[in-house]
């Protein structure tokens, strides 16, 4: 019983506890409740940074999963590449300056950024394909759909503004008119679902929150 | 007409979708080999925020939150490098603190080496400071609000605060006139929103990717007094500022690369129509 | 100014990773796999070491130089997270957990009702009733509309028939529209994305690397 309350109950109390800790230093800001607040956020940031080496963990199960499917030459390229790139980093920041080091900048900016700013790239060419083999204008919303984004885009691009410059009001109406409409409703309906889930974290209901698999 | 001849309309949804790619890809080339030099026009969004920054009294103390990406710099570097030169021309206190770890990187590359904060007569630890990096999520801007030091006990170079000068009398929000809320989540508004304004009012700016814009929107005017969205906002906060930039080559490079999907949408479209609208003539 | 070595070096390497994504363009290819890989490795490093030095800043030097001892706690409860590993022991990573869930929920919760509900639908009705000038009154009545119509949208108890049909279909008109202001952002966001990568092989890759201009 006492063991079954340690290893599920105690957790949700907690969890309980301390939102509603939180929440009550909102609304009755006395020092020492906003104190613990300030003391708990910072122990979030402790809590995430010295538990990031699971991600190592993680990411050596995946890669041994990777290996086990395909016990090839390429596999193993595969297996081992992401160990050498950890390990390159950790190299470049043994210089001096740890991540600011000349070393460890020039590796991040050439390698992490190239690629990242190119993964970003790629999906301009997947717009356009979906534009041409799935974009079909044949309802009424599918127009709407259609008028918002190119009417927006135009606004966005000055070769259009430059050409008719009706179109840079038009598409700033469409951002602070319409499209406000719209986004404020489904801030509202997100907000009011955000607020139950909340709820039922805090009252224990939602337990995939801390379930470990 | 037989089942095997291929109308225009089918010749048309059927195209190679690899033309398009290369038609976009010299598109994008074109202007960047041999720019257009087209006017950009500015946004109310943008003068907000440039005003919301040009009417603070001096000695006004701002804290940036950036949340800066540096894959995504492309889209933002013209926002980041006009924002540093308006802050450093004018007197106010700036407080630079990253919740993210390319923040703090970004940050190294552009204080100093792209815009020199010397060069506006400004001092570290007297006129702007480094907070760091800390991963200080949602629980943690919330402490950042109340205790400054409860997140970033020291500077980035490991100061303690209460050593540094500028930060002898700024311990929280009551201590800031303006927040400025940089951020690559499109959600991450959302905390600007909820730990900021709604508990202290304070005065709120966001600088953001393009795509996030139309979500902040509706947080804009009296939430958040200024937005900045995607790169050509960069471009208008250079041409309002007065501080000339790389967002200007960036968003004139833009210009043809778009007409790729405007052909898509047009061949896609036509194609459908076509052949609907041609069978039920046969019928 | 003529480049360095090390300036050079790094642009052929840049080029090679963006290469390595571009050609995915063409299909999935050993290529494009190594350089994945290789981003995999640099984002858990990347994340590692700068997680260390915030430990460092964050818990360590306040601990010894403020003798902030109660941050020993949630260096303990980091270390508990770790428990998660060993099925046998990995209840003990609920408690860190249930610190982090918490207090993300409580800072959520407190700021949502005024500033994702009320403050909007505040900012809704009064952008009608208090402006003066009659474009703001247009613009506020079809926010207004739109605000009203959309959140109509999301009733999924009830079926979207008759009166709650028609303001439902009407509401799903104004989010399309908010749809395709995203969408729209988005695109030129990736066209910003593909244009700096062009500008870099232009300007760094073929005329400072390899014509030795600039």
């Amino acid at each position: 019983m006492a063991e079954v309350f340690i290893k599920r109950d105690l957790p949700l109390v907690l969890i309980f506890i301390i939102g509603i800790l939180v929440i009550i230093e909102f609304f009755f800001p006395h020092p020492a409740l906003s104190a613990i607040k300030a003391e708990l956020g910072t122990w979030t940031v402790v809590i995430a940074n010295v538990s990031i080496f699971l991600g190592l963990f993680y990411m050596s199960y995946a890669q041994y999963r990777l290996l086990q499917r395909q016990k090839t030459l390429s596999g193993y390229v595969y297996f081992i590449t992401p160990f050498v790139a950890l390990c390159l980093f950790f190299i470049g920041a043994a210089f001096p300056g740890y991540t600011s080091s000349p070393q460890y900048q020039w590796l991040y900016q050439n390698i992490y950024r190239a690629q990242v700013a190119m993964y970003v790239s790629l999906p301009l060419f997947y717009c356009y394909y979906a534009a041409y083999r799935a974009f079909r204008i044949r309802s009424i919303e599918a127009l709407a759909l259609m008028l918002g984004g190119l009417l927006y885009t135009f606004r966005q691009i000055p070769l259009f503004t430059y050409l008719c410059p009706p179109l840079h009001p038009i598409g700033e109406w469409v951002l602070l008119v319409p499209n406000v409409a719209g986004g404020r409703g489904a801030v509202i309906c997100v907000a009011l679902a955000s607020i139950v889930v909340g709820l039922r974290t805090l009252v224990g209901k939602e337990v995939t929150t801390i379930e470990v698999r | 007409m037989s089942m095997s001849e291929k109308t225009i309309w089918d010749k048309i949804a059927e195209l190679d979708i690899r033309w398009i790619y290369l038609l976009t890809i010299i598109l994008i080339v074109i202007p960047v080999v041999r720019p257009l030099g087209i006017p950009i026009l500015v946004s109310e969004p943008v003068k907000d925020f440039y005003k919301t920054i040009d009417e603070l009294p001096p000695g006004s103390v701002v804290a940036v939150s950036f949340r800066g990406s540096l894959g995504l710099l492309d889209e933002q570097e013209a926002q980041f490098i006009a924002l540093w030169k308006i802050l450093f021309q004018r007197d106010l206190k700036v407080i630079f603190y990253s919740p993210t770890a390319d923040g703090e990187i970004i940050l190294d590359m552009h204080l100093g080496k792209k815009v020199r904060p010397e060069d506006y007569g400004k001092k570290y630890g007297i006129d702007y400071v480094r907070l760091g990096y800390a991963p200080i999520g949602e629980p943690g801007e919330a402490a950042f609000a109340l205790d400054i030091r409860s997140v970033f006990p020291t500077d980035y170079k490991g100061t303690p605060l209460d050593e540094i000068p500028m930060m002898k009398n700024i311990n929280s929000w009551k201590d800031i006139d303006l927040l400025i809320f940089q951020y690559t989540s499109c959600t991450d508004v959302e905390i600007a929103i909820r730990q900021w304004v709604v508990p202290y009012n304070m005065p709120v700016l966001t600088m953001t990717l393009g795509c996030c814009g139309p979500m902040a929107a509706p947080y804009y005017p009296k939430m958040i007094k200024g937005f900045l969205s995607g790169s050509i906002a960069g471009a208008e906060l250079e041409i309002i500022g007065g501080v000339p930039g790389p967002g200007a080559a960036m968003t004139d490079a833009k210009n043809l690369g778009i007409f790729g999907l405007i052909v898509s949408l047009i061949l896609g479209n036509l194609a459908y129509w076509g052949r609907r609208l041609s069978k039920e003539g046969g019928e | 100014m003529s480049a360095s070595f090390w300036e050079i070096l790094g642009i052929w390497v840049a080029v090679f990773f963006t290469f390595s994504v571009l050609s995915f363009l063409w299909k999935d290819n050993p290529y494009f796999k190594f350089g994945q890989q290789f981003i995999v490795g640099v984002v858990v490093a990347h994340n590692i070491l700068f997680a260390m030095k915030s430990v460092y800043d964050n818990a360590v030097i306040p601990i010894m130089t403020q003798g902030r001892w109660t941050l020993i706690i949630p260096i303990i409860l980091g270390v508990l997270m770790y428990t998660r590993l060993h099925r046998d022991y990995a209840w003990a990573s609920k408690y860190p957990t249930a610190v982090l869930v918490g207090t993300g929920t409580g800072v959520m919760i407190t700021g949502i009702l005024r500033g994702q509900i009320i403050d909007q639908a505040k900012m809704t009705v009064l952008d009608v009733f208090k402006s003066s000038n009659p474009v703001d009154i247009f613009n506020g009545v079809i926010i207004l509309i739109g605000v009203l119509t959309s959140i109509t949208f999301f009733i999924f108890t009830k079926e979207h028939k008759g009166p709650l049909g028609i303001s439902a279909k009407i509401g799903r008109i104004f989010l399309m529209i908010s749809l395709g202001a995203n969408w729209s952002g988005e695109t030129v966001w990736y066209l910003t994305q593909m244009t700096g990568r062009v500008m870099f092989l232009w300007h760094d890759w073929i005329k400072r690397a390899i014509l030795g201009i600039g």
